[in-house]
């Protein structure tokens, strides 16, 4: 694992290790309310939304008149299916549906922009040269991870796939994952107490969530 | 002197939505506290607090609705074709902002005025018209599905070149889209085929016009030629 590399926020050790951020990626103004609708619309999308239960129409019985409409001195009643009687069907139960909700990109991209911002000024965002791990085995990963602290950490690696040594290497590891920036939600950049990302994943975030200039449209 | 409180940090439990950005559900019929228990916003009796949909949309009680006090007017005609109009003064203003370039080449087509914003629905075509002629400065080349004839002197007065063409609903489509495998088809309505010959209009299928466009292509000379024998031609009495 290559050397930490040094944040804009802490004393510089050494000239080497200092990787420039953008400020308006990594130093936006904190909006908890942004943070909650992203969030949120994660969590939206990521219930199963499998609860059912039978409706009077679908509870197994016949559609036989239970007793004569007028005559026996009690309340009238039609099948035996319906919602008021013990044994009927559900009046308004729930039914499979999707609970994913839409939230505009640009809302999103700010969430992520202030979940890193968060991150940094916390002391919690990382940046190393690249999460090329040399070994295969979990073992020496897990020594190196715990001799540096970063226990419950997300490292997140702008490649388009994860490097396949690090993904053997680190799937066993508990409170330890690893992510491609494509896929980062801003629900895992709140979530995880520290973000370790590479070089290569501060430029992808950087192109994606950078502020966009004005271009002509001939 | 005032102090800076250190802010918490940011965690998955301490977020929460801008204070009246969220409204809580209405929910009916779940006691007298909420408001909304009991006959649950609907009153005592009557139609309205049954179950079911109502009655039907615009039906007033058995008064005659309003729908079908005023009578009925006029008729739908299927084959016209509403233009979207540009005038020269918006043209002028594109041109100034360096939105639109026309050559004769490359003439100002329903793709430039839809890309550059000066249009925002083609409709059935374009139809170049003549407000704010005076604003028109230099040379502009169009092709346009009509035009003005104010227009078509203003813009010839200052060099510049107009043709119209006829574009079918496909053909619209594919000019916008800038497909060139098609090819646009030639009119075949009589209307359409007297209006695209005709000079005046600076129709493209006019001779004058096939003799002047750089795109005239043999199709459409073969075109004018067919659509214009017949005026050379007499009935033979027998």
């Amino acid at each position: 694992m290559s050397n930490l590399g040094s944040l804009n926020s802490k004393p510089v050790h050494s000239t080497d290790n200092v990787v420039q951020l953008d400020p308006h990626v990594f130093s936006h103004p904190i909006r908890r309310d942004i943070l909650h609708l992203c969030v949120v619309h994660h969590l939206d999308s990521l219930r199963q939304g499998s609860a059912n239960t039978k409706t009077r129409g679908e509870v197994r019985g016949s559609g036989r008149k239970v007793r004569p409409q007028k005559g026996s001195g009690r309340a009238r009643l039609g099948d035996a299916q319906s919602p008021m009687l013990r044994g009927g069907g559900v009046a308004f139960g729930p039914k499979p549906r999707d609970f994913s909700t839409k939230l505009p990109r640009k809302v999103i991209e700010m969430g992520m922009r202030v979940a890193l911002s968060a991150k940094l000024r916390e002391h919690g965002l990382g940046v190393v040269k690249s999460l090329n791990w040399p070994g295969v085995k979990t073992g020496p990963l897990a020594k190196r991870i715990s001799e540096l602290g970063w226990r419950r950490t997300l490292f997140v690696t702008g490649l388009d796939e994860i490097p396949e040594r690090l993904r053997r290497a680190s799937s066993n590891i508990d409170k330890v994952e690893v992510v491609t920036a494509k896929d980062l939600h801003v629900y895992d950049a709140v979530k995880w107490p520290r973000v370790v990302l590479d070089l290569a994943a501060v430029e992808w975030l950087e192109r994606k969530l950078g502020k966009k200039t004005v271009v002509d449209s001939f | 002197m005032t102090t800076r409180v250190p802010a918490k940090k940011v965690h998955l439990f301490n977020i929460s939505p801008a204070p009246g950005s969220l409204h809580h559900q209405k929910r009916v019929g779940r006691g007298q506290g909420s408001g909304y228990g009991g006959t649950s916003g609907r009153g005592h009796n009557g139609q309205k607090s049954r179950s079911g949909p109502g009655p039907k949309p615009g039906f007033e009680g058995g008064q005659t609705p309003i729908t079908k006090l005023i009578p009925k007017r006029g008729f739908h005609n299927q084959n016209a074709k509403e233009y979207a109009a540009v005038n020269l003064d918006r043209l002028q203003h594109w041109v100034d902002q360096g939105r639109l370039i026309s050559t004769p080449e490359q003439p100002i087509t329903a793709r430039e005025l839809s890309l550059s914003g000066c249009v925002h629905d083609v409709k059935d075509g374009i139809k170049i018209l003549g407000d704010g002629m005076e604003f028109l400065r230099g040379p502009i080349h169009v092709v346009s599905s009509r035009a003005s004839k104010s227009a078509i002197a203003t813009i010839e007065r200052l060099g510049g070149t107009i043709y119209c063409r006829y574009f079918n609903p496909l053909a619209l489509q594919d000019c916008i889209d800038g497909r060139t495998d098609r090819i646009a088809a030639a009119p075949t309505k009589r209307k359409d085929i007297e209006w695209y010959t005709h000079w005046g209009n600076r129709g493209y299928l006019s001779p004058q016009a096939i003799k002047k466009m750089p795109f005239a292509d043999d199709r459409l000379k073969e075109l004018s030629r067919e659509f214009t024998t017949f005026k050379s031609e007499s009935l033979k009495t027998k």
